[in-house]
């Protein structure tokens, strides 16, 4: 795997930060059980996030991880990340996927211990719900190219404050190389 | 006090863009009450110097940060309490049995031999009467009869005040927004690590969930909801 630091905030964070935070640094993984989060976007965000994420989605339904949507209310939705017939919609009214929905009773009956989120906007919904996803007692995994934002800027710094505080973000490939991310063994 | 001036030299031009879509109303409303986030000893370990010098000592520590906002959360402290508006404080709850202790709030490493640090700075300390909301996570609202408390309080609006400004004043603003309360975030009044997440959350929270403003502009507010009332 490659460095911590080594990400897309690479550049705009400087040495100085990087020393600062370096009391969050610490081995990351995919944790047991994992479910993987699909967070849609309210508005469309332009990108290429959404091909990895729908590259995601597919290797996830391949292994067996079990895939459930976050979808705001009346928001158009992405064909590429289109809820296959069985998966779970929560829909969210809120920034947090958990907020206000019944997510977390989705995830405890599909006996999910921990997550994988993807979707937008990095800094909006997918940031919210990975500090409240951390605060129901789960570890989250993310992959920087599978998220996305209206601009650059705050992608980056979202996925700053994200990888050292609430989840541990790798890139697409390392998060597939990890040998959790698959269906439980016993359910 | 235009906000902008608190970011603008850190956000770059089609971030600083999005700001001409921001959609909020102006903050207001007839009951507030300040919460004040994580202000204890914790955070002013080590005293008033830069946090580089402090991380390897006091890595809990917001340095020269913390003390900076110190006297300008005294004066709003004095003006809520003048006016009869509520200051709700929250601090990290402490006790062992609560807790499995696999995770902490955030992800930073504790070097927490002594669990008293969690005490609010004295400077700040609750009076008789006021709410000390214990948490163990990174929002006041996750886990905790905060919501319930406010509703007894028929508070409908909401000035934060605390740290870290990314962390757990962000987690509370957005929760807070979620349960619908309108929120002003006193940029004097907020502290982090550094000046770059500092001033990204700022721009952040202003553009999605709060109006951020100064501490003469939040007085105002609680002088002006005070003389509403009478």
């Amino acid at each position: 795997m490659r460095d911590f630091e080594d990400y897309c905030w690479r550049g705009l964070i400087t040495p100085e930060i990087e020393h600062i935070y370096s009391p969050y640094l610490r081995d990351r993984a995919v944790g047991q059980s994992p479910a993987l989060l699909v967070i849609h976007p309210g508005t469309p965000v332009a990108g290429d996030w959404t091909a990895a994420a729908a590259g995601l989605i597919a290797e996830a339904r391949e292994r067996g991880v079990p895939v459930v949507h976050s979808l705001p209310p009346g928001a158009a939705q992405d064909a590429a990340l289109a809820p296959r017939e069985a998966e779970p919609v929560s829909p969210r009214p809120c920034e947090s996927a958990f907020f206000s929905s019944d997510l977390e009773r989705v995830l405890t009956r599909l006996d999910a211990q921990s997550l994988v989120i993807c979707g937008a906007p990095t800094s909006g919904a997918v940031r919210a719900s990975s500090v409240e996803g951390k605060s129901f007692g789960y570890r989250v995994a993310l992959a920087e190219e599978t998220v996305g934002d209206t601009v650059q800027m705050l992608h980056r710094l979202a996925l700053f404050d994200i990888a050292h505080k609430y989840a541990d973000v790798m890139s697409a490939e390392e998060l597939l190389q990890q040998d959790t991310f698959k269906a439980a063994l016993v359910r | 006090m235009n906000p902008e001036s608190l970011w603008s030299d850190v956000i770059d031009a089609p971030t600083a863009a999005l700001m001409a879509d921001r959609r909020m109303a102006p903050f207001s409303g007839r009951r507030l009450a300040v919460v004040a986030v994580d202000l204890y000893d914790l955070v002013y370990d080590g005293g008033p110097k830069p946090v580089p010098e402090l991380i390897e000592s006091c890595p809990a520590s917001c340095g020269e940060f913390a003390w900076r906002a110190l006297p300008p959360t005294i004066e709003l402290f004095k003006c809520a309490r003048d006016s009869g508006v509520p200051v709700v404080h929250v601090t990290y709850d402490t006790r062992l049995e609560t807790d499995p202790r696999t995770f902490h709030p955030t992800n930073r490493k504790r070097r927490q031999p002594d669990l008293s640090l969690y005490t609010i700075k004295q400077e700040l300390t609750p009076q008789p009467g006021e709410l000390v909301i214990y948490k163990k996570r990174a929002s006041a609202f996750f886990g905790t009869p905060l919501v319930a408390f406010l509703n007894e309080l028929k508070i409908d609006a909401l000035i934060m005040v605390g740290e870290s400004t990314s962390g757990c004043v962000r987690a509370s603003v957005v929760e807070g927004w979620s349960f619908g309360y309108p929120m002003a975030v006193v940029a004097d009044c907020v502290f982090d690590r550094c000046d770059l997440i500092q001033k990204a959350s700022l721009f952040d929270m202003h553009l999605k969930y709060a109006e951020v403003m100064d501490v003469a502009a939040a007085c105002g507010h609680i002088r002006a909801g005070a003389s509403g009332r009478h």
